[in-house]
């Protein structure tokens, strides 16, 4: 093979830790629908080593196997290996990128339009002009970026929203009570927030600056680059790597109220470093990035008796959805049910299988839309057994799956963030 | 190579998405759970029915194409690896729990369910299947027959031969047997059953299985003992059987496992201890705290230098946790590992062990000892590299030597991974080569064109 494998080299090591015994085969969304070794990690591992060692080439049915997978690290959480399959996922996405391209399509949406905010915003606000095609649209909207094109196959999706959330704030927003801040925070928005949910972003900086904290709010923030850098567009993660440090300068904590975000954020240095350099500049960034629902419990130690549920969800009964890039990613699990166990009035509800990944997987729903149903219909079976009023989560990513199949499967639960219950 | 025609064949038998042959799916289906053993099969097929697997294996035997039948691929014998390629017949799909009959306490499978979904299912009943292989999320009924597997409660509870009642089977030349039924007694004539029970897939392909249950422990507890002697330890195993005590489990770890397992995930193990015996208990409360009380006071008399109690559910967890994590512990810490699978009458386990001590000296070689002290089954396993010839030749040699030492003390080179490939020249050396003639016999008889799971055992 010509290639120098620079990228696969990078995680040959996390490859051999596997020792085939298949453990993951039980933990695998993809698997416990397919089964298929070609869908679960040992066999993806598998196949990459074999790469590594000449073996085996980066075909399109290669791609296809490397690409089916939602990276929701259940079987990394339950490896008696430790094997960081992700790693070993995304670095051969990487590989496959740097040698075969990602094809028109992708080139065009994470290049030209996703790692330019402007641009991103333009071509969502031409998509929601389209809006009310998508559900019957079927594919039929070929000039749109397909990403947006996939939602249109009979999904239910949120509407865009009308102002963006960068063109409702000011990037500089000072503490209520007009006195001496105690902390400088970053706000980080993420694409959902800014384009679909703006309402979440002003909440947070109201909750913040209401505590005394200065909130930050930077023009200059890129996409966090998820579904771009998980892709193996590491060209382009890279450059959203730098933009997001750059824009963050002189911040004590960057707080966003995306799970997605905030691992994206956190593991830039877990996936894309390609010298010493990057990957200093990426752990000083890392360690300052914080999720919403673990800063309010961990940073600013909130007494979280003193929150106040809002009117509307008084009485009802609530159950919680772990995203991945919280439970997984980032060990959060505790804060959110603290959060949601001490707003009086509300009842909480766990689910038998919280921790499950919904199916969306970001650019995996698009690929694999079906599979996506079929793993979302076990969530929704669990979240059926609590009789919840609402399921809450902290990811609009689950959000927006988890509204498409309460919908297709006619449920009454309301999707909600957890910002939205607090007053 | 496999004909193309019969490609468009099995095609027809199950539909294209069911028919695997590209590359990538056949490397996908060429290896188990051992360290070394792969070999490509020429196609993948995905059956989901008696008659399916009936008609493939019609074809199959006109053909003399091999068939090597694959359930979670979990094994560590090379028995599920397609040595001579040809059909790898993954029953993975095939996964239905067709029947869970409370009142006679048995259930019906199909080959592919994986037993923690069984017992999942099971538990809502308030039932469980008792062995235990501990490959339990990945392993399917199909293979935990084929390979009669067992795990740590079967010092309790046995192995899985004493749980299957019946079975359904698909013969090589395509016709389907039952044998055995649904009946706690059955002694109508030859035990065939026994004779699919550890077959390793060659004499043919469980479709159903009958099942016999257990109800459901209402109470476990968990408890550990320290020593500074593995012998002691050894010795403490029959000292609690022979005061009329029977755990469902009871596992050994060594010094090098204790502190592996601190470094992965630190719980308070002693360090210093030479080994460590997990024991528990089940059944009604008041018997299990009886007889939780009795392995302490045994412990206490006969030489261990700490017992304790697990308080709650989850302390004893964190226990059964480490004793899971030592095998990972074990295949971490070298690029090749020996994980040997002699077993020994329970009384000899102190001879064994200072065995492997003795030959880890002489070859100068890290051995490491866990395994199911309580049925005598240990998995001494030997640290070595592959690369390294000086190294590997030692290692060899070492478990060359066990085995053979585990013979001499009256046991077998394999408790409950099977012989497949990773055994069969120590199975060759030291089984009766007139038993080894009459076991190719019955095969000759059932399988006369050697089609199912070629190569492997002797």
């Amino acid at each position: 093979m010509s290639s120098d494998l620079k990228e696969l080299r990078k995680i040959e090591k996390d490859a051999d830790q596997c020792m085939k015994c298949g453990f993951c085969s039980f933990f695998c969304p993809v698997y416990q629908e397919e089964h298929m070794e070609p869908a679960v990690a040992r066999g993806k591992n598998f196949l990459v080593k074999e790469i590594l060692k000449g073996n085996q080439e980066f075909t399109p049915e290669m791609g296809e196997i490397i690409g089916k997978c939602l990276l929701c690290k259940r079987c990394v959480a339950n490896c008696p290996s430790k094997t960081q399959i992700d790693r070993v996922v995304v670095g051969a996405r990487a590989q496959m990128v740097k040698e075969k391209g990602q094809g028109f399509i992708k080139d065009f949406v994470f290049r030209k339009v996703m790692s330019n905010r402007k641009a991103f915003g333009r071509y969502v606000k031409l998509a929601s002009k389209f809006q009310w095609i998508f559900p019957k649209g079927e594919g039929n909207i070929r000039h749109l970026p397909d990403f947006l094109k996939a939602l249109g196959r009979g999904r239910h999706i949120p509407a865009i929203a009308k102002t963006f959330l960068r063109d409702q704030v000011n990037e500089v927003n000072k503490p209520q009570d007009g006195k001496e801040p105690k902390l400088r925070v970053g706000y980080f928005m993420g694409c959902a927030t800014d384009f679909i949910y703006p309402e979440f972003g002003k909440k947070v900086i109201d909750f913040l600056t209401k505590r005394g904290i200065e909130v930050v709010v930077p023009k200059a923030q890129n996409c966090c680059g998820a579904a771009i850098y998980f892709s193996g567009d590491f060209e382009t993660g890279r450059k959203l790597a730098k933009d997001n440090i750059d824009a963050f300068k002189d911040v004590d904590y960057i707080v966003t109220a995306c799970g997605t975000c905030s691992s994206t954020l956190k593991d830039y240095k877990v996936y894309l470093p390609d010298n010493e350099e990057q990957q200093k500049a990426y752990e000083t960034f890392g360690k300052k990035i914080r999720d919403a629902t673990e800063f309010v419990v961990d940073v600013m130690k909130v007494n979280l008796d003193e929150l106040k549920l809002k009117k509307e969800f008084e009485g009802k009964t609530a159950t919680w959805h772990d995203p991945c890039h919280l439970i997984r990613y980032q060990n959060i699990k505790e804060q959110p049910r603290a959060i949601l166990k001490a707003l009086k009035g509300l009842k909480f509800a766990e689910m038998p299988n919280a921790d499950q990944c919904c199916g969306m997987g970001g650019s995996f729903s698009v690929y694999h839309y079906d599979l996506t149903k079929k793993i979302a219909a076990k969530k929704m079976a669990g979240i059926k057994t609590t009789n919840a009023d609402i399921v809450v989560t902290a990811c609009p990513g689950c959000m927006i799956n988890l509204i498409d199949n309460v919908a297709h499967n006619k449920m009454p639960q309301k999707v909600h963030h957890l910002l939205e219950l607090v007053e | 190579m496999i004909k193309e025609s019969l490609i468009a064949d099995f095609e027809k038998i199950l539909g294209k998405e069911n028919v695997l042959t590209s590359k990538e799916s056949l490397k996908a289906y060429s290896y188990d759970g051992t360290t070394s053993w792969i070999h490509e099969p020429d196609v993948v097929l995905f059956p989901t029915s008696t008659a399916e697997i009936a008609a493939i294996m019609k074809i199959a035997n006109a053909e003399k194409v091999p068939v090597t039948p694959r359930g979670g691929g979990t094994n560590v014998s090379g028995g599920s690896v397609p040595i001579q390629g040809g059909i790898v017949l993954a029953l993975a799909k095939f996964n239905k729990i067709l029947r869970i009959d409370k009142e006679n306490m048995t259930a019906t499978v199909e080959p592919g369910v994986v037993l923690m979904d069984l017992n999942m299912a099971l538990a809502r009943e308030g039932l469980f299947f008792p062995p235990d292989p501990q490959s339990f999320l990945g392993a399917t009924l199909g293979g935990i027959i084929a390979e009669n597997a067992g795990g740590p409660a079967c010092v309790k509870y046995g192995v899985t031969k004493q749980y299957i009642l019946g079975l359904e089977v698909v013969l090589p030349n395509g016709d389907v047997i039952n044998v055995g039924g649904r009946t706690l007694k059955n002694v109508v004539g030859y035990d065939l059953t026994m004779l699919f029970v550890g077959s390793e897939g060659t004499l043919g392909v469980v479709t159903k299985a009958e099942l016999k249950l257990n109800p459901m422990p209402l109470a476990r507890k968990t408890i550990m003992a320290v020593y500074d002697d593995v012998a002691k330890a050894g010795e403490n195993v029959f000292r609690v059987l022979e005061k009329g005590v029977i755990p469902n489990k009871i596992e050994l770890l060594d010094n090098w496992v204790i502190n592996r397992i601190e470094e992965m995930m630190p719980m308070g193990l002693p360090k210093d201890a030479d080994a460590v015996l997990l024991f528990e208990t089940d059944g009604i409360p008041e018997a299990v705290e009886k007889e939780t009380e009795k392995i302490v006071e045994i412990a206490k008399k006969y030489g261990a230098t700490d017992v304790r109690v697990a308080k709650d559910q989850a302390e004893a967890d964190r226990y059964w946790l480490a004793r899971r994590a030592g095998f990972a512990a074990v295949f971490g810490k070298a690029p090749t590992v020996f994980a040997e699978d002699v077993t020994v009458p329970r009384g000899r386990i102190p001879d064994l062990i200072r065995k492997c001590k003795a030959l880890a000296k002489k070859y100068d070689l890290e051995i490491v000892v866990l395994g199911h002290a309580g049925d005598g089954n240990l998995h001494p396993s030997i640290l070595t590299d592959i690369k390294n010839k000086d190294h590997y030749d030692r290692a060899v040699k070492a478990m060359d030597e066990i085995i053979e030492g585990a013979v001499e003390l009256g046991g077998v080179l394999s408790g409950e991974h099977g012989i497949g490939l990773e055994k069969q020249k120590f199975f060759r050396k030291v089984e009766n080569p007139k038993v080894i003639d009459l076991m190719k016999g019955i095969k000759a008889l059932v399988d006369p064109n050697n089609i199912m799971n070629p190569g492997k055992v002797w």
